[in-house]
């Protein structure tokens, strides 16, 4: 069975403690709770979620979406925001987990990853090194979220033109910053490839960086 | 969501035709070019384009909601088509946008057991053989016998849009809802109709819905492209019955034309389109390594060919995904598809097996029947009447229509006089029963209730109203002396 695999990275950095992270949790839940009354999602989305703050862990490795729990998310007290480090495992569980075509069989649809941090890359350097290893791996599409007023627009750009931002990071904008991704996961496993990938406009909250 | 209204955020406004229309406006549900609003009695929604319609994007809505419908809605048998159309009712400006006002999906349409509940039946679904099998609460699954009817509900609503001239344009899964308990199905997003001519389609369909050659022709400049039409709802149309019949896709095989997914979609859906089941280039049937085993046994081709939805619809399986597939004027009108299905239902035997996922399996002619679902063979003797019908009183034909006895079978008018055909212009007093059948005391009795010129052709009796007469092998039946009643002659098939 041919997979949508979604790869959510959230940043647990320590100015997530307490409401952001709190807010982000009930997105999720809300997100897959969503997918999960989606037949074309139950079919193919298979979810996996990653976190950064000085490590990247993969706190679920890409699962069904009808068996996905949501694990318990740690934020670390103070602690930098290693997106590279983020980059470099989403690389490295890309080629572990998916399956790309041969001449015998069909692999995976390309994969949807989903970004979410409230700052800006602490490993500059490292986070440079991998958008160049990045772009040796195909994405349908990458979605980044800046979240809240210290979030830094520009370092993302570098990654993927869906850059948006999130005003502030209280529970009410999350949500429907989660509502918009399910459209998004939704329409993705819909329309395969033929027609143009039109989303609904975000809402009101949330802008598209140009 | 909480389900309290805030009266603030209801909207009251006229409708173009003067009439009052509320909604909530409030947390739009967001379909692909519209945004829905609930009443506040959620009887009805309103939905408003997201991107201003053009003029011709607006004559088509209030043609819809005008003439369209009274072309419809306004003929012999209109009030059967409010069941199987979502059609919309009204025109509403609000704020710069337009919106069409729709009533909302009957309750059969959304789940009503387990987490689903609550949720849309869209055809998906059923369609899926993962999501069917592992989804689907068990008592939502519906039997064959639902299957059959939504599918029959389906042909004859694309019929009348046929009909009337237009073509619905995006027939898939997301647009008709179904539900297999009842046997209902409706069309919904009607408001991209298209009529040749008048209104080309804005959009090309849905993938998996979208015909060979339209999907062949993406990509090449506007004046070359092949747009949706009738000839491609035929193909949607007959993918969708095919789906539903079998919870699989019949064009999505193992055929690999391409590693990069963009070409091989284009490929196994456009130019190169190849029949999972083709009986002989055998190339695209599904690899079942490639498929969990929940998918089982729908994804198998061998266990469920798609020979056991019976000879008649086997026939324009045929003509849809071989001979049509690259051919839209071979394909099956949706008027071939509702008169094979209507005979298909009387090709039905109930499963012996009580805990058989489909409960009922069509007659395939063979001479030991086995239902496919569960491999239970059918116990015991099997009647079936083939029926005859004559233009002058005299001669008899074949009418290539087949019914299988079960106990508890009933004969209708459309069985006994060809003047009477099963569809939405049907006569009230033509939808009782003129007999049933039974297994009675060892013996399988026909037994007449209303036909008042019933004759036993074999013995030259009459069989008067309230007589049965048993069902032996060779025996001739005349139903009625009218010119239109048919003849039935009755075969004797064994079981284990």
């Amino acid at each position: 069975m041919r997979r949508l695999p979604i790869y959510i990275l959230l940043d647990t950095s320590g100015s997530m403690q307490g409401e952001p992270i709190e807010a982000v949790k009930t997105g999720l839940l809300s997100l897959l709770s969503s997918l999960r009354k989606d037949p074309y999602a139950l079919e193919t989305v298979w979810v996996s979620i990653i976190t950064f703050d000085l490590e990247a862990v993969v706190r679920i490795p890409l699962t069904e979406v009808s068996e996905l729990t949501l694990p318990e998310i740690p934020v670390p007290e103070t602690s930098p925001t290693n997106l590279g480090s983020a980059i470099e495992l989403l690389c490295d569980q890309y080629r572990k987990e998916i399956v790309i075509s041969n001449a015998q069989h069909k692999g995976d649809w390309l994969p949807l990853a989903i970004i979410m941090t409230d700052g800006a890359p602490s490993d500059t350097q490292h986070y440079n090194r991998m958008l160049e290893q990045l772009k040796n791996y195909k994405f349908a599409r990458i979605i980044c979220c800046a979240a809240g007023p210290k979030a830094k627009v520009e370092p993302l750009k570098c990654m993927t033109k869906d850059v948006f931002t999130l005003d502030t990071m209280d529970s009410g904008t999350f949500s429907k910053f989660w509502v918009w991704v399910s459209t998004a996961v939704e329409r993705q496993s819909q329309l395969v490839d033929l027609q143009p990938n039109e989303l609904p406009p975000p809402p009101e909250e949330i802008k598209l960086v140009i | 969501m909480s389900n309290e209204i805030n009266p603030n955020d209801i909207v009251k406004t006229k409708a173009k035709d003067g009439s009052n229309v509320e909604f909530v406006f409030k947390d739009p549900k967001q379909g692909g070019v519209k945004d829905v609003y609930f009443a506040p009695d959620r009887s009805e929604v309103v939905a408003f384009f997201r991107n201003p319609l053009d003029v011709s994007g607006r004559e088509r809505i209030e043609k819809i909601v005008t003439d369209y419908r009274s072309r419809i809605y306004e003929q012999a048998g209109g009030e059967y088509w409010k069941e199987c159309f979502c059609w919309p009712e009204k025109i509403v400006e609000y704020n710069g946008m337009t919106g069409i006002v729709v009533p909302t999906y009957q309750n059969c349409f959304f789940f009503q057991t387990g987490n689903l509940a609550g949720t849309e039946k869209e055809g998906k679904w059923f369609a899926s053989p993962k999501i069917y099998n592992r989804f689907v609460p068990m008592e939502e699954k519906g039997s064959l016998l639902g299957y059959l009817r939504l599918c029959l509900k389906l042909s004859r609503a694309t019929r009348r849009l046929h009909a009337a001239g237009l073509a619905h344009s995006d027939l898939s899964y997301k647009n008709c809802l179904v539900d297999p308990q009842s046997g209902n199905a409706c069309i919904i997003d009607i408001d991209g109709l298209v009529v040749p001519g008048v209104f080309p389609p804005d959009v090309i369909g849905t993938p998996d819905f979208i015909a060979p050659e339209v999907v062949a022709s993406t990509g090449r400049q506007r004046e070359d492209r092949i747009l949706p039409s009738q000839a491609t709802d035929r193909h949607a149309l007959a993918v969708l019955i095919y789906q539903y019949l079998f919870h699989r896709h019949p064009l999505r095989g193992g055929k690999i034309y391409s590693q990069d997914n963009d070409v091989q979609e284009k490929m196994e859906m456009g130019e190169k389109a190849l029949f999972i089941e083709h009986p002989n280039d055998k190339s695209n049937r599904p690899i079942l390594d490639d498929n969990d085993d929940i998918c089982m046994p729908w994804v198998d081709v061998e266990k469920i060919p798609y020979t056991t939805a019976g000879p008649m619809l086997k026939t324009l399986f045929d003509r849809a995904f071989i001979e049509g597939l690259h051919d839209p004027a071979q394909r099956p009108t949706a008027d071939d598809w509702e008169d094979a299905i209507v005979k298909t239902s009387d090709m039905i035997q109930p499963c012996s097996n009580e805990n058989c996922v489909k409960k009922w399996f069509i007659f395939d002619n063979s001479t030991r029947p086995v239902c496919p679902y569960c491999g239970t063979p059918y116990k015991g003797i099997l009647p079936l009447l083939d029926f005859y019908s004559s233009r002058n009183g005299k001669d008899y034909r074949p009418d290539n229509h087949r019914l299988m006895v079960f106990s508890g079978q009933s004969l209708y008018q459309w069985h006994t006089n060809r003047s009477v055909i099963p569809n939405e212009k049907i006569k009230k007093e033509h939808t009782t029963r003129v007999g049933y059948f039974s297994f009675f005391k060892g013996k399988w009795l026909f037994v007449n209730q209303t036909l008042t010129s019933m004759k036993n052709l074999t013995t030259d009796q009459p069989v008067p109203i309230g007589t049965g007469v048993e069902l032996v092998d060779g025996l001739k039946l005349q139903f009625s002396s009218d010119t239109n009643g048919r003849i039935a002659y009755i075969q004797i098939a064994k079981g284990t």
